[in-house]
């Protein structure tokens, strides 16, 4: 495999499982604009995608003083939502690696918005079920990293991540001896 | 390598998953006593309800076991396990040789001494099963007087009433403690609890027992006799006070047993090649920290992955489970957490009240969280079971937790990790990397 191909994203997100990276620090709520953009553009998916029932925005931000955070599905490998999930509604999708959910299932035990260490699922009481993120996994971008012109989301395969984290330790180290040659 | 699994639920199938994960060939027979196949235990209550029905409650997908290569065999009841020949034998004789053995056998439910009471009515009888709700259908249709008797306030005797009440009977909960789910809450949450079962046609009669069951002649229920004396009509009567290990196949086996199974951290009995989990063994308890019988959900799930990892030769440890769980009683989500009565001097209480819609109660040990009752809003109940679990120390966010704030912590806590990153992906655990594939995730 030659250098090029290990870091092209293109073939990295056809080949391996697409993840959704934070950067948090770059995240300002969209302040003082109407709405937050993720979290707009998620919505107005999900209305598209499941029409009248299980509706509402997967994403979320939180604030916090000066801080903003984007609470999202992790995505866990050994999810405890799935371990937690009664009715073996969420599943993980054996093609994309993406932990996601049967709605038909739901039955609104609440179990997994208790399991779920990151606070990304949502309870939703008026049609009862528990909202999670989908990875947006048969859309070629999710909505959200589309949407967020800040770079607090960005969309990468595992083996770009792992280049792109070497990279940025060995930068941290070296300062500015290396170059990062990562595109997208 | 023949791998045989005793029970085809949620520990079970959590086992056979994770030895398929790291064995693509061997052979995984699973043998249950139940005629159908892996179901949504829990939701039998939601069965009777209708909001789940005969294509839903099914826990995985029609294909689950041919697509995976298990071997599947139900209504067959396990008399014995000799552990000396490595053999399982059945109810009808016919043996079944093993390399590695998983025992995930749950719970018999416990029925306490009452007079009159008998299983084998079509009136009466227990709720754990399937064929126990597809029972209790049938009986509401027949019922006269549209009443029935839960005995036990916990969570069966709940979701067992509330299911009930979906037939259309007017159901009263029978309960030895003062309050209902009387482990797992305290008094104002109980109180708000019950209140909301009394407005949607469920009274309950707590610090009381059924002391006799009066039959007619076809020996069905007629009324029950409290332990005040008072005598209420009941069509039908469902125990539901809890289960018991259900350990009774293993005597003779060699297997270690103290109230459930005994095992160590790879999940393995006091027999080699013998693994356990689920409702049936006794593990560490992060909480209390001692070993102990948790009977959920998502620890069977835990057991049985790291049972069957260790069975497929993979060695993992398991670090303990603690108890926690999760209901909804009409519109009312209901979320507790580890210690939630307090046990000793040291640990301390706050509480947040918002009238009768939301309540939240911690209990903290010095400085460390152990346990917390979250009633009404329970937006981030998984960020503080996580920080119950790990022990984390966090006093300073008490009032931010008791205001909702549970956000905070996350944010104050990850924002620096992810910081000194640049950027962290959502999937962190990279030293695993060469086992990870799009088809063997677990």
């Amino acid at each position: 495999m030659n250098k090029n191909k290990l870091t092209n994203l293109k073939e990295d997100l056809k080949k391996n499982q697409i993840e959704i990276m934070l950067y948090p620090s770059k995240c300002d709520g969209c302040e003082g604009e109407e709405f937050m953009a993720c979290v707009k553009a998620c919505e107005t998916h999900m209305n598209k995608k499941y029409g009248s029932k299980y509706t509402g925005a997967r994403i979320n931000i939180k604030k916090k003083e000066n801080k903003f955070f984007p609470i999202i599905c992790h995505n866990c490998e050994e999810a405890p939502c799935v371990d937690a999930c009664m009715p073996g509604a969420r599943y993980k999708d054996m093609e994309t690696g993406w932990t996601i959910t049967n709605y038909k299932k739901c039955v609104g035990c609440w179990m997994c918005v208790m399991s779920c260490p990151f606070g990304a699922i949502e309870r939703v009481g008026k049609d009862h079920f528990a909202s999670k993120c989908d990875g947006c996994i048969d859309e070629d971008t999710p909505k959200c990293v589309e949407a967020c012109k800040k770079g607090a989301l960005k969309r990468t395969g595992i083996k770009n991540y792992s280049y792109e984290r070497r990279l940025m330790v060995a930068k941290k180290i070296y300062g500015p001896y290396i170059k990062s040659n990562i595109k997208g | 390598m023949k791998y045989v699994i005793i029970g085809n639920s949620y520990a079970g199938l959590s086992c056979a998953d994770a030895i398929r994960r790291f064995d693509k060939i061997g052979e995984v027979t699973i043998i249950s006593d139940e005629n159908y196949k892996a179901y949504a235990r829990p939701l039998i209550s939601y069965y009777l309800e209708g909001k789940t029905t005969d294509e839903t409650i099914w826990y995985k997908d029609d294909d689950y076991y041919e697509k995976n290569n298990f071997k599947l065999m139900l209504g067959k009841k396990v008399v014995s396990v000799d552990t000396a020949s490595k053999k399982v034998i059945i109810e009808d004789g016919t043996k079944i040789d093993y390399d590695k053995l998983f025992v995930g056998p749950g719970g018999t439910p416990f029925i306490p001494p009452t007079e009159g009471f008998n299983p084998e009515s079509p009136m009466m009888g227990t709720f754990t099963r399937f064929d126990d709700a597809k029972k209790m259908e049938r009986a509401a249709k027949v019922a006269k007087h549209k009443e029935a008797i839960v005995v036990g306030g916990g969570l069966i005797g709940l979701k067992a009433s509330e299911g009930l009440r979906g037939l259309g009977l007017h159901v009263t909960i029978v309960e030895l403690l003062p309050r209902v789910l009387g482990l797992a809450l305290d008094e104002i949450s109980g109180n708000m609890t019950a209140k909301r079962l009394n407005e949607n046609g469920i009274d309950t009669a707590t610090g009381e027992t059924v002391t006799k069951i009066n039959l007619d002649e076809s020996g069905n229920p007629v009324s029950v006799i409290l332990k005040s004396g008072k005598e209420l009509v009941a069509d039908i009567v469902v125990v539901g006070v809890g289960v018991r290990p259900n350990v009774g196949f293993l005597e003779g086996s060699g297997i270690k047993i103290d109230r459930g199974i005994i095992v160590d951290k790879t999940m393995m009995t006091s027999v080699k090649d013998v693994y356990a989990g689920g409702d049936a063994v006794v593990i560490y308890d992060v909480i209390n920290k001692r070993p102990n019988i948790i009977a959920i959900v998502p620890l069977a799930c835990e057991e049985g992955r790291v049972a069957g990892t260790n069975m497929a030769g993979v060695y993992r440890e398991y670090p303990g489970g603690m108890g926690l769980n999760s209901v909804e009683i009409y519109g009312l989500p209901i979320v507790t957490i580890g210690l939630t009565n307090p046990a000793s001097e040291s640990q301390k209480v706050y509480i947040f009240q918002d009238g009768e819609k939301i309540y939240r109660k911690l209990v903290y040990d010095g400085e460390v969280l152990v346990g917390a009752i979250l009633l009404g809003d329970i937006a981030g109940s998984g960020i503080l079971s996580a920080i119950i679990r790990q022990g984390l120390k966090c006093l300073k966010y008490k009032d931010e937790f008791l205001n909702g704030n549970i956000y905070s912590f996350v944010i104050d806590n990850e924002f620096e990790i992810y910081n000194i990153n640049e950027g962290y992906a959502i999937r962190g655990d990279f030293e695993d990397l060469p086992e990870f594939s799009r088809t063997n995730w677990r």
